[in-house]
């Protein structure tokens, strides 16, 4: 089911300082500086950032010298390198077969509704970043997703829709505790 | 052809018994015996790929049947194929069906519509009902730079755009995104297209997903006419397909036929999209007569007369020593033979000479003695299976990119080992197994070339005895080498003598070899020493070493070669032979009906500006050529024609130098005119008329026929055919060379057998200036050259601006960033320009292209040779 159109505009988020040491540091380590290592180099620099920033891919076409197009051209095959940064949670809702026809559908249109994503994108706050996935393999709960670390089974747009209200709770709390340690 | 010889295999194709050299895949073993197998992701120049699994045939070994895809499997000894079978038809109709299913049907509006292959195997296929339901894409184009528009609902992902990107033209700018249905071709992000703009991607692409903007026309390229030709840029000289439609140029295409010219289809972003000077809005379009520096249109004939009075006048007056010419670099060997004609023949004046030969004379001469010593070289379209290249001091992306096409290919198909030799950390991805960069201090190219030749003896890579037998001066060169050891090398270049000495094994092996040379090395003032000791390097590996060397010399217009083979040059009648020679001038004079021919010992145009200036020369006749903009000495140029009494100048646009003309005369583009081009390579090719001669203007030969008859004595050809065959009585080397459509390379088989080194003189450091800190090198930018593709606007969008190289080391100590701009100041003149940080830049150095009019670089030297001392600030 095609989902509607997100028209309100991606603000330009101004670009993060980033470590760039710590990605030479990944490089460093490599056996050699050949693009076979490419996709474990990704996955090691995905795990720090949490994304793939474009200053780090620089520092990667140069060292194992690759072009753009090659680059970007892995990154865009494989779904989980992600080239913008994630929301605080990873919303992964199940699109497997039982999931899908016990209404995934339904739940991501009302995730779009409240929140404006689409799946593969993050929403203005930087809370969730909505993803699909083919199968968790929790088919007897479906339909069922994963929210960071969290499974939740059975649920149903409006539950969903509590189950975000949570998150974004317990996001502002620990905010507000931060802000008061400081 | 490599050292290497394979075998051949013999098999059955459809029950004929015929056979092919072992490797070659079973698709273009059946293409040669005229047999063609569905495919529409098979192109020879490229690696097997199998995306497209239409192209399958049947195999059987022993008896065994099997189906295989023809462009990965090799033939083998004994198999029997099969092309066409109802089996093999299922299969490849069922790939092409479900291509069917999203390709557009939008044929009236491409351009690639009646040269598609999925049109031809669609109805070779005879693939008229297909089963599926119709579902196609609807993206809309992406238009995102200048040039190549990406229409992917046309797209079959066959890849071979992707590859021919990365293994032809070594850039990579298009790779696969994502994945399974979504799969596209593009770049990164889809950021816009920034590359080389050859435009291989459009020659290759099947279906017209990928578009050329700079086309006048959309659609059914078919119905165009074709018109084969050759590009009037690089010397390097590839055939182009010149597409009108209605008397228009509309498009340049490459031409991937077998057997074409000698670039394969391959193509740079000047040669395929610097049409546009055709039909021009800034063509000169009448002759102009200069009135006190207002031009004023006049009638052929009366500027005809004119300078037909004019030259009388002087003759009579000053003797006809008293005229000279400058022959064009880019008009054809007919022409510039006519050229030197009327000097020689009806002037009586041997003064014709062409920028380059001004520039550097002992070009020619170095050109000579490679033949003298039985160096005879391969034609280029050998390059491709060459076990070494070395690429001396060239950036050959920018210089000659066809070439590094041809060389990339046999890194994939030969082997072949790629040396580069540069001061600039030039760019040039392939996929050799060898590639050995030795990037050394800019100034040391002889310190380099003598390094490679002494270890070849010292380390005994070549056979000293046979060597030494072979050449008489073989003892005084080994001398003359001495002070090139590893330590004094390693200073002067920068370079580990183990990197230097990797390539010395590489290149004196036995192997077929091919030597590149940049004429960045004109910039250096070393240039004679440095050709020579690179003549000496092929003459030891030659006379001492197994296999074939073969050397060109630099040369930089489309027919830098041609202008000196017609004997415009003071120094050579046509065909190199001596202008001293009574012999040669005997036959000459009889070939064109005169008593006699001699000339003066003096040769005061080998030092024309000079005469110029001194007023010996009265009369100055340029033809096609732009000193004032583009010779390397422009101010002692331009101070010449301001001397100089009377000046033609003939020109398709008003450059600086026609500025400066009493008489100017509009000429015709090579699109609009007949005759031959000799490559570097000394291959003669053809250029034919694809358009009339727009507007007023008239080829540069009908002008010289014009000329002659108001001379009162008519050339009385009645074709260009009689002028070649003129050509070939006197120049013999073109014996048999004169082309129907075939390029060939004329083989130099009158020259004396004269073997001997070519000592070099001591290596000198480029001279510093107190205060001028930097050296300047220039040349032409990837997508300029001359003085006629600042007049094609793709080259132009893609090309804007004269941009400076500086190595980032220098920047930091300027304190610069790429995007800022500097001043560029020399002792006498100072230039503006915004600059790049680059590596590719050498330490020292500033790099700026020269084509920009409103950068005049030519003008930074002082009349002093080699490297132009400049300092360098923020602006």
């Amino acid at each position: 089911m095609p989902m509607e159109t997100n028209d309100t505009a991606v603000e330009e988020e101004e670009e993060k300082e980033i470590d760039l040491a710590l990605t030479r540091e990944i490089l460093d380590k490599l056996p050699a500086k050949s693009r076979r290592y490419l996709i474990p180099t990704l996955q090691k620099i995905q795990g720090i950032y949490r994304y793939l920033p474009e200053k780090a891919m620089q520092v990667v076409i140069d060292e194992l010298q690759l072009t753009r197009a090659e680059i970007y051209g892995v990154i865009s095959f494989y779904p989980p390198l992600l080239t913008t940064e994630p929301g605080k949670y990873i919303f992964k809702l199940c699109y497997g077969t039982a999931c899908f026809v016990k209404g995934a559908t339904i739940i991501a249109a009302k995730i779009h509704d409240e929140y404006h994503i689409r799946p593969g994108e993050t929403d203005k706050s930087k809370l969730f970043t909505l993803q699909t996935a083919s199968c968790l393999g929790n088919c007897g709960a479906a339909p069922m997703a994963i929210i960071g670390e969290d499974t939740h089974n059975t649920i149903d747009p409006e539950k969903t829709s509590e189950l975000l209200a949570c998150y974004r709770d317990r996001r502002d709390e620990e905010e507000t505790a931060e802000v008061a340690a400081e | 052809m490599s050292t290497v010889v394979s075998k051949t295999v013999n098999f059955k194709l459809n029950g004929k018994d015929v056979s092919a050299p072992e490797g070659t895949v079973i698709i273009e073993a059946a293409k040669q015996h005229g047999v063609e197998v569905t495919n529409l992701c098979y192109n020879r120049k490229l690696k097997p790929f199998a995306a497209c699994r239409t192209c399958m045939v049947e195999m059987k070994t022993d008896g065994k049947k099997e189906l295989v895809y023809s462009c990965t499997q090799p033939v083998a000894e004994g198999i029997e194929v099969s092309t066409n079978t109802e089996e093999t038809n299922r299969y490849n109709k069922a790939n092409v069906e479900m291509l069917l299913v999203e390709h557009p049907l939008d044929c009236p509006i491409c351009d690639k519509s009646g040269v598609c292959p999925l049109q031809d195997n669609t109805e070779a296929l005879q693939l008229f009902d297909g089963r599926f339901e119709i579902q196609r894409r609807n993206e809309p184009s992406i238009k995102s730079n200048p040039i190549i528009e990406f229409y992917l609902n046309r797209c079959i992902i066959c890849g071979l755009c992707v590859r021919a990107c990365d293994e032809i033209q070594g850039v990579q700018a298009l790779d696969f995104h994502k994945r399974g249905m979504k799969t596209t071709i593009g770049t990164a992000n889809e950021e816009p297209l920034d590359c080389e703009f050859c435009g291989q991607c459009i020659t290759v692409c099947p279906t017209g997903a990928l578009l050329d903007m700079t086309s006048e026309n959309r659609g059914l390229a078919a119905l165009f006419t074709n018109t084969q030709s050759v590009c009037n840029y690089c010397s390097w000289g590839c055939t182009v397909k010149l597409e009108t439609k209605k008397g228009k140029l509309i498009r340049i295409e490459a031409d991937e036929g077998y057997d074409v010219g000698i670039n394969e289809g391959n193509l740079c972003a000047k040669g395929r999209f610097g049409h546009g000077i055709e039909h021009n809005v800034e063509r000169i379009k009448n002759p102009l007569l200069n009135h006190g520096g207002t031009f004023k249109e006049v009638s052929w004939e009366e500027a005809i007369k004119t300078i037909a009075e004019r030259i009388q006048s002087t003759l009579n007056r000053s003797g006809p020593e008293s005229l000279a010419g400058i022959g064009g670099e880019k008009l054809t060997n007919e022409e510039n033979y006519l050229f030197q004609k009327l000097f020689r023949g009806y002037f009586g004046s041997n003064q014709v000479t062409n920028l380059a030969n001004l520039r550097a004379p002992y070009v020619n001469r170095f050109m000579v003695d490679c033949f003298e010593n039985g160096i005879h070289s391969k034609p280029v379209t050998e390059l491709e299976k060459a076990d070494v290249v070395l690429i001396f001091n060239s950036d050959l992306p920018s210089e000659y990119p066809v070439a590094g096409n041809s060389i990339r290919k046999g890194a994939v198909f030969t082997g072949t080992d790629i040396l580069i030799a540069n001061p600039r950390n030039v760019v040039f991805n392939n996929e050799a197994g060898v590639d050995i960069r030795m990037n050394y201090t800019f100034g040391a190219d002889l310190a380099v070339a003598n390094r490679l030749s002494r270890i070849m003896l010292d380390n005994k890579l070549v056979d000293k005895t046979k060597a030494k037998s072979a050449v008489p001066n073989f003892d005084e060169w080994e001398k003359s080498l001495a002070p090139y050891t590893a330590d004094e090398a390693a200073k002067l270049t920068g370079l580990s003598d183990d990197i230097l000495t990797r390539a010395a094994k590489r290149f004196a092996r036995e192997a077929d070899r091919f030597i590149l040379i940049g004429n960045d090395i004109l910039d250096t003032g070393q240039g004679e020493d440095i050709l020579n000791a690179l003549l000496n390097l092929s003459i030891l590996v030659h006379a001492g070493g197994q296999g074939s060397v073969s050397i060109f010399p630099p040369r930089e217009h489309c027919n830098s070669q041609g202008v000196n083979d017609m004997g415009c040059t003071p120094d050579y009648l046509p065909g190199y032979r001596s202008a001293k020679d009574s012999t040669a001038l005997a036959a000459l004079a009889k070939e064109w009906g005169l008593n006699s021919l001699s000339f003066g010992d003096d040769n005061p145009a080998r030092e024309l500006w000079d005469n110029c200036v001194n007023g010996n020369f009265k009369f100055l006749y340029i033809a096609g050529e732009d000193p004032v903009g583009s010779y390397y000495k422009g101010s002692q140029a331009k101070a010449a024609l301001n001397a100089t009494p009377f000046l033609v100048v003939q020109d398709v646009f008003m450059t600086e130098t026609a500025k400066m003309a009493d008489i100017v005369l509009p000429t015709v583009t090579f699109a609009e005119k007949e005759g031959t081009c000799t490559n570097m390579s000394r291959h003669v090719q053809k250029i034919s008329p694809a358009i009339p001669p727009q507007g007023n203007s008239k080829t540069d030969l009908d002008i010289f026929f014009d000329l002659a008859n108001a001379l009162g004595k008519p050339f009385g050809y009645s074709s260009v055919q009689e002028i070649q065959e003129e050509i070939a009585r006197t120049a013999a080397v073109y014996k048999g060379t004169f082309p129907g459509s075939r390029s060939k390379q004329w083989t130099p088989e009158d020259f004396e057998s004269k073997p001997g080194f070519r000592i070099c003189g001591p290596f000198a450091k480029p001279a510093s200036k107190k205060d001028y800190t930097f050296k300047l090198l220039t040349n032409n930018h990837m997508f300029h050259i001359g003085n006629y593709s600042q007049y094609a606007k793709a080259l132009v969008d893609v090309g804007p601006d004269c941009v400076a190289e500086i190595n980032p080391k220098d920047a930091e100590g300027l304190n610069l960033e790429s995007g800022d701009r500097i001043v560029i100041e020399s002792e006498s003149h100072k230039v503006e320009v915004p600059v790049n940080v680059s590596a590719v830049a050498a330490r020292g150095m500033v790099y700026v292209p020269k084509n920009w009019a409103e950068v005049q670089v030519n003008l930074l030297r002082n009349g002093e040779e080699g490297l132009v001392s400049i300092k360098v600030a923020k602006a």
